[in-house]
């Protein structure tokens, strides 16, 4: 590599950039990576409101959490409003049964200020106890980590690499214009490096903002304190694993969709296959497992997602502790990989021919 | 291998089952070579052989001593427009040339200035802060030849370069032609209206079905094809006197006198043997006021080399 060959690529990626950041075709992967921030947004908007919506109810019907703990299934409705007091909502309504019988499912809602209690009752008999979650710092932490993995690291990040990637050679065969870099006195290798960073630069761009956005977002709601003393703990080193962890999934989906790009003429095929194969791989032995890039990257994550039992399961098979890999490991692992995937791609463009008809 | 040269030795190139161009052996001094052949006869293959964008099944190709395989040294030297009618989306057409130049390494302000000299060239400076999508059919084509011309190439390849030019741009753009093979540099033109090539080339490739049927400067092709008899028309005051001496001569195989009375229309299997015959006559008693080839041009030579059907396509 010589000045002028980083000359030519810093070319490429400034004629690239602007084509991925700002093109019509961007459009549905910005929409992947920031929906995310909206809600958190929305939650963090919603959240205090809701907290202060069961204060003032406590206040008003005063309970302790202790006492709403003591109810437990198969009590009366007598005795639960013997032990908490009335409701400070209830809902009852029959259903007509065979015989002039009826059903009667009642529920009752209490609250302690922190948590909404609802009962519910199935012919006077308690049946089912509902609790939500107190809005708490390290409950939101362990949502973001649920998210993170579940949606943003193998929907958001993963279909944005396939947009991102795959147009850089194939966009251009599609649009009858990659032949114009092909007269142009540069190694295909070069182009090829070019146009990857240039995806990357902007694939991390968009990501990484979104991560960053996210985080803050999902801190907003609560006050100074609690936000600043998470940070000055453990916050920043999360932020800093979260961005980290995100740039590598770009890196890694994005060497393997400029190769489906270079290598197939229908890449969203391609793309399938490896979307099965990163989700699937869970249900595959120990060995096969360590084939997949999530594999790799939820290594690397800062929080692991627990599953809990009002998870769908499909939910709680995918965000599935993986096996444990070292950090080292892990990011040895995914270099190796993308530089591997890359160098495949640089022989497939060193071979690449313009034949539009066939594209 | 020459170094001033285009040479392609025993080139084919299939895709799949189907051939592109077959066993082609040329070698392409410099001036203006014209490729011609109806559509599918090899043209383009050729010239994407040529400029690296296609690779050969079997066979070498070197421009001027350079492989197309090695693109950092092919385009600093090979300047091609091609046939795609297909540009990079949202850019002007001062932004297409500039951004082309990057790719060469060049800095902003030498890529600026070549990217207006190209332009200027073209005669397209005053539609350059505009976006191709708006351009016109002829406009596109230049914007092409700009790209192509920008780097100051030594070899110009350029597919169908005249289509959708109008007659003043038409010439403009011949000019320019005939003055980059004046400077010693090789233009490769392909054409399939015949009547141009005529204007413009020093030789011409004929092509038909993946194969080269003829090759070299156009009289020259015409002249080796004996089973077509040349047709040579001669105005003259006595056209019935000339038939009757003609007609006397054993390679001549027809004399028609033409409708108006005015001359004759001799169709001879030697040309040479022909006019010498003639400058006797000139000496005698028939007054001959003018003598010219009547199918001495490319559209007659490939009409008699691959058919008339192949020809009018």
């Amino acid at each position: 590599m010589n000045p002028k060959d980083w000359a030519q690529i810093f070319a490429v990626i400034r004629l690239e950039i602007w084509k991925t950041l700002f093109s019509r075709r961007s459009l549905w992967v910005y929409l992947l990576a920031f929906a995310p921030v909206l809600l958190y947004l929305g939650h963090s908007i919603y959240a205090p409101r809701e907290q202060a919506r069961l204060a003032g109810i406590a206040a008003a019907h005063p309970v302790s959490t202790e006492v709403l703990n003591s109810i437990s299934n198969g009590m009366s409705n007598n005795v639960v409003i013997e032990k908490l007091g009335e409701p400070y909502h209830q809902h009852a309504w029959h259903h007509r049964i065979e015989g002039g019988r009826s059903n009667e499912r009642v529920i009752y809602k209490y609250t302690d200020g922190k948590s909404d209690f609802t009962f519910f009752f199935f012919n006077g008999r308690l049946r089912h106890i509902e609790r939500s979650k107190p809005e708490t710092l390290p409950n939101n932490l362990l949502i973001f980590a649920t998210i993170f993995r579940f949606y943003f690291l193998r929907l958001a990040v993963f279909f944005g690499c396939v947009g991102i990637f795959t147009n850089l050679f194939r966009g251009e065969m599609l649009d009858k214009s990659l032949h114009f870099y092909l007269l142009t006195p540069i190694r295909r290798e070069l182009l090829m490096a070019g146009k990857y960073l240039a995806g990357l630069i902007a694939a991390m761009a968009i990501f990484a903002t979104s991560t960053a956005l996210q985080f803050a977002a999902m801190l907003w709601q609560f006050n100074g304190q609690t936000a600043g003393d998470y940070l000055a703990g453990s916050g920043w080193g999360h932020l800093i694993s979260y961005l980290g962890v995100t740039m590598l999934a770009c890196a890694g989906y994005g060497s393997v969709f400029l190769a489906t790009g270079l290598l197939f003429r229908n890449p969203i095929v391609p793309a399938a296959v490896v979307l099965l194969w990163e989700s699937a791989n869970l249900f595959l032995p120990a060995v096969l497992q360590k084939l997949s890039l999530i594999y790799y990257l939820q290594a690397l994550c800062p929080v692991a997602a627990a599953p809990d039992s009002s998870m769908p399961p499909l939910l709680v098979l995918l965000i599935s502790a993986a096996p444990p890999v070292s950090p080292a490991t892990a990011l040895g692992s995914l270099i190796i990989f993308t530089l591997l995937v890359l160098v495949v791609s640089g022989f497939r463009a060193r071979k690449l021919e313009i034949n539009y008809s066939t594209d | 291998m020459n170094d001033d040269r285009v040479s392609f030795d025993n080139v084919s190139r299939f895709y799949g089952e189907v051939l592109g161009v077959n066993r082609i052996t040329l070698s392409i001094p410099p001036g203006i070579t014209s490729l011609v052949g109806p559509n599918g006869s090899g043209k383009t293959t050729l010239m994407n052989l040529l400029t690296g964008l296609v690779r050969p099944t079997r066979g070498q190709i070197q421009v001027l001593g350079v492989e197309p395989s090695e693109p950092r040294k092919l385009f600093r030297l090979v300047g091609y427009s091609t046939q795609f009618d297909s540009f990079p989306r949202g850019i002007t057409g001062f932004q297409f040339i500039h951004s082309f130049l990057q790719l060469f390494g060049h800095s902003a302000a030498v890529c600026t200035k070549l990217a207006t000299q190209a332009i200027e060239q073209v005669g397209l400076t005053e539609a350059a802060g505009r976006k191709i999508v708006g351009y016109s059919k002829g406009m596109r084509q230049r914007i092409k030849l700009a790209q192509a011309i920008a780097h100051d190439p030594k070899v110009l390849v350029l597919d169908e370069p005249l289509n959708g030019l109008d007659p003043l741009v038409r010439a403009e753009t011949i000019a320019l032609f005939k003055r980059f093979a004046a400077e010693g540099r090789h233009v490769i033109v392909s054409s399939h209206v015949l009547h141009e090539i005529d204007l413009i080339s020093d030789r011409v490739i004929l092509l038909s079905g993946g194969y080269v049927v003829a090759e070299g400067q156009i009289h020259g092709v015409r002249s080796e094809i004996q089973e077509h008899p040349m047709q040579v028309l001669i105005r003259c005051d006595r056209p019935g006197a000339l038939a009757a001496k003609v007609f006397a001569q054993d390679h001549v195989v027809e004399a028609q006198r033409l409708a108006d009375g005015t001359g004759l229309l001799v169709k001879t299997r030697d040309a040479d043997k022909f006019y010498r015959m003639l400058n006797q006559i000139a000496l005698g008693d028939i007054q001959i006021e003018g003598v010219a080839p009547a199918d001495d041009d490319v559209n007659s030579v490939y009409g008699y080399l691959i058919g008339d059907e192949e020809a009018a396509k």
